[in-house]
């Protein structure tokens, strides 16, 4: 292992034999023997990367591509079939949090329990523990029974024990997400702070923005290999656009569509197409690009009050934007097939991945057809813009003209 | 040798998880901690009544002759059954964490020694207030014989919680195995009892020498036979070291399967 390395893994092979009948018991085996139905998937085909002490790095790819069964090797939960994976110093992995708290117990007790469970030593958690009580800002509940606690207590207790473990690489998989905005941010100024002094940390998530915070690099894993690496902002768009264009995707969009979908059907939903500036089908666009939805529907009867409406959210279901035919004071009337186009001249979306309900209902909200999360669709650019819009922008400079001076000249 | 030490660095999470279930056991309940004792004292309560007012056994003071011998079969018996399900129990640490996989077994099974230790207490008042009083010259091998079974109870429950994670219904088998088991040893009767030509078939039994080893010091008050204790030794590191081969041969795969 080279010596500024903190992680090396070399061509990481992984594979799981799936057992498609769904209990293995005893009868089985005595009627059976081994010959269980069984298929053997390659989720992992050759993984290499190394990791530079001090250095954050983050795995993308959709769901099933490899990236948690790397964390779990790297976290040495499970073991690869082929390949070596080097590890410099003490591992601490965010997988689970909370691991062995017991609901009766106090959240002093539990501290004790959960630290212990990270494999520090009671010496260790006896110098950590105020650090810990102070993070998780349950002074005054520490000696209360966990059970009393709310989920966003917990939350936060949990977190200040994993992330006071002073571990030298840490492993991070999707849980970031814990209690309030304001508890957020400080587990990212935690995060920050930790890799300032020094500590290697490997992130997995499905979301995107967290890592362009916190990592320096990005891998994005495609079927068992390493696709990309590199910027996390360079690597995230080269996802998102492959994104866009899988099957995988429509595979799943067709999955989802099945169950989010109600409404009379009086009036029906055909298709929804979004199309860019270019008059082209797609669903990768640019900021501020000029994007038309175009909604194909097919009324039964004649329906005098219909409205249609779209919705705009966010991967995590905020609502971005919504608006409708009522809101924009256009009354429609429609019977038979009909088309129904609303232009966007200059889309405020910054990079990301959105979501689009499409909706046909009464002034009253009384649905005819409502089909939530519709579509997926993404934004892809390279600007490092912050929060959650685009906006059209131009910056100027020039001398500051003083009242004063006026009168001088 | 390597996975010694790391258990051994470990080893503050073993004497937690032990606290957990001790103390956690209980929690909730106005009595607490106190059914530790409590639990054992109403057993030999009722062992008293039916065994000395309804069906008289024809040993002296049967109640104790069961009791000596119920304790540390309880003890064996609770690391079998419910041991085997420790690695499956506990699910979401296995698959998400990563600790020497052992600490599970081994905190199990240090939590039901602690729960006997305690039951001593119990045992050894009852000895005391009963008359029947206790040799302090024969524990010295009170302690070995007890390390003895804790190698086996060990071994076994490493065993047994391997292959219950590989084999679901091992679990339910072990439930009725131990029941069995518990005829099969002399913790009702005694050895004598059993039919010359079957004796030596009852000494493959790695429990029957405990047992006699246990009822030697207390109810005896005596000193268990050398060759009872070498006989238990010797099944009990022959049982530790096929438990800890069995499971360290199959550790690596538990975050798989289950």
């Amino acid at each position: 292992m080279e010596e500024q390395n903190a992680i090396e893994v070399k061509n990481l092979h992984k594979s799981f034999k799936v057992y498609l009948d769904r209990s293995y018991s005893l009868k089985d085996f005595l009627l059976r023997g081994s010959g269980r139905r069984k298929e053997v998937r390659h989720v992992l085909q050759g993984i290499n990367f190394s990791v530079k002490k001090g250095e954050a790095i983050g795995l993308v790819g959709h769901n099933g591509c490899g990236k948690s069964t790397t964390l779990k090797l790297l976290t040495r939960i499970m073991y690869p079939d082929q390949g070596t994976i080097e590890l410099k110093g003490r591992v601490s992995s965010l997988i689970e949090l909370g691991a062995g708290f017991h609901p009766d117990m106090s959240g002093r007790e539990n501290i004790y329990i959960n630290a212990s469970i990270f494999g520090l030593k009671k010496k260790e958690i006896d110098e950590r523990l105020q650090k810990i009580i102070d993070f998780s800002e349950l002074q005054e509940y520490i000696d209360n029974p966990v059970r009393t606690y709310s989920s966003g207590m917990y939350m936060r207790l949990a977190f200040a024990v994993a992330i006071n473990v002073d571990a030298d690489v840490l492993l991070i998989d999707e849980i970031l997400a814990v209690g309030d905005v304001a508890f957020q941010a400080k587990c990212f100024t935690k995060l920050n702070e930790i890799k300032q002094q020094g500590t290697t940390i490997v992130i997995v998530s499905h979301s995107l923005d967290q890592i362009e915070r916190i990592c320096d690099k990005c891998y994005w894993i495609q079927d068992g290999k390493i696709r990309a690496e590199g910027n996390p902002r360079e690597v995230h768009s080269q996802y998102l656009e492959f994104m866009a264009k899988s099957n995988i995707r429509c595979e799943s969009d067709m999955d989802r569509k099945i169950d989010r979908h109600s409404g009379n059907q009086e009036a029906v939903v055909k298709a929804v197409r979004m199309i860019n500036e270019k008059g082209e089908l797609t669903d990768t666009f640019t900021p501020g690009e000029n994007v038309r939805i175009e909604i194909d529907c097919f009324a039964s009867r004649k329906i005098e009050d219909a409205v249609f409406g779209f919705g705009i959210f966010s991967l995590d279901n905020q609502e971005i934007y919504g608006t409708n035919t009522l809101i924009d004071k256009m009354p429609l009337v429609i019977e038979g097939d009909v088309t129904v186009t609303c232009q966007i001249t200059c889309l405020p979306l910054k990079q990301g991945s959105y979501k689009l309900d499409v909706e046909i209902h009464t002034p009253f909200g009384f649905d005819y057809d409502y089909w939530r999360d519709y579509m997926r669709f993404y934004v892809r650019s390279t600007s490092t813009e912050a929060g959650v819009l685009h906006m059209e922008r131009k910056w100027n400079h020039f001398p500051t003209k003083l009242d004063g001076e006026k009168e001088e000249v | 040798m390597n996975t010694l030490k790391e258990i051994w660095e470990y080893r503050t999470m073993i004497v937690n998880l032990v606290r957990r279930d001790l103390k956690g056991k209980y929690k909730g309940s106005v009595l607490g901690f106190f059914w530790t004792f409590l639990t054992p004292l109403l057993q030999l309560i009722v062992y008293t009544l039916v065994f000395s007012v309804i069906m008289r056994a024809g040993v002296e003071d049967y109640y104790l002759f069961l009791f000596v011998a119920l304790i540390p079969w309880t003890y064996f018996a609770n690391c079998i059954s419910v041991g085997s399900g420790c690695i499956m129990n506990q699910k979401n640490l296995v698959v998400k964490i990563y600790f020497p996989r052992e600490v599970l077994p081994i905190s199990y099974v240090a939590a039901q020694l602690v729960n006997m230790l305690l039951t001593f207490i119990v045992l050894i008042a009852v000895l005391l207030v009963s008359g029947k009083g206790i040799n302090l010259m024969v524990w010295g091998y009170l302690f070995i014989i007890i390390f003895v079974e804790t190698i086996l109870a060990l071994g076994l429950t490493l065993f047994f919680s391997a292959i219950t994670v590989f084999l679901r219904d091992m679990q339910y088998l072990l439930s009725i195995v131990i029941m069995a088991w518990q005829f099969m040893t002399p913790v009702m009767y005694s050895v004598d009892m059993v039919p010359e030509q079957l004796r030596p078939l009852f000494y493959l039994n790695p429990m029957t020498p405990i047992i006699v080893a246990y009822r030697d010091i207390f109810y005896y008050k005596q000193a268990p036979e050398l060759s009872t204790l070498l006989l238990g030794i010797g099944m009990g590191v022959f049982c530790m070291l096929l438990g800890g081969f069995v499971f360290e041969k199959s550790k690596k795969r538990f975050a798989e399967v289950m």
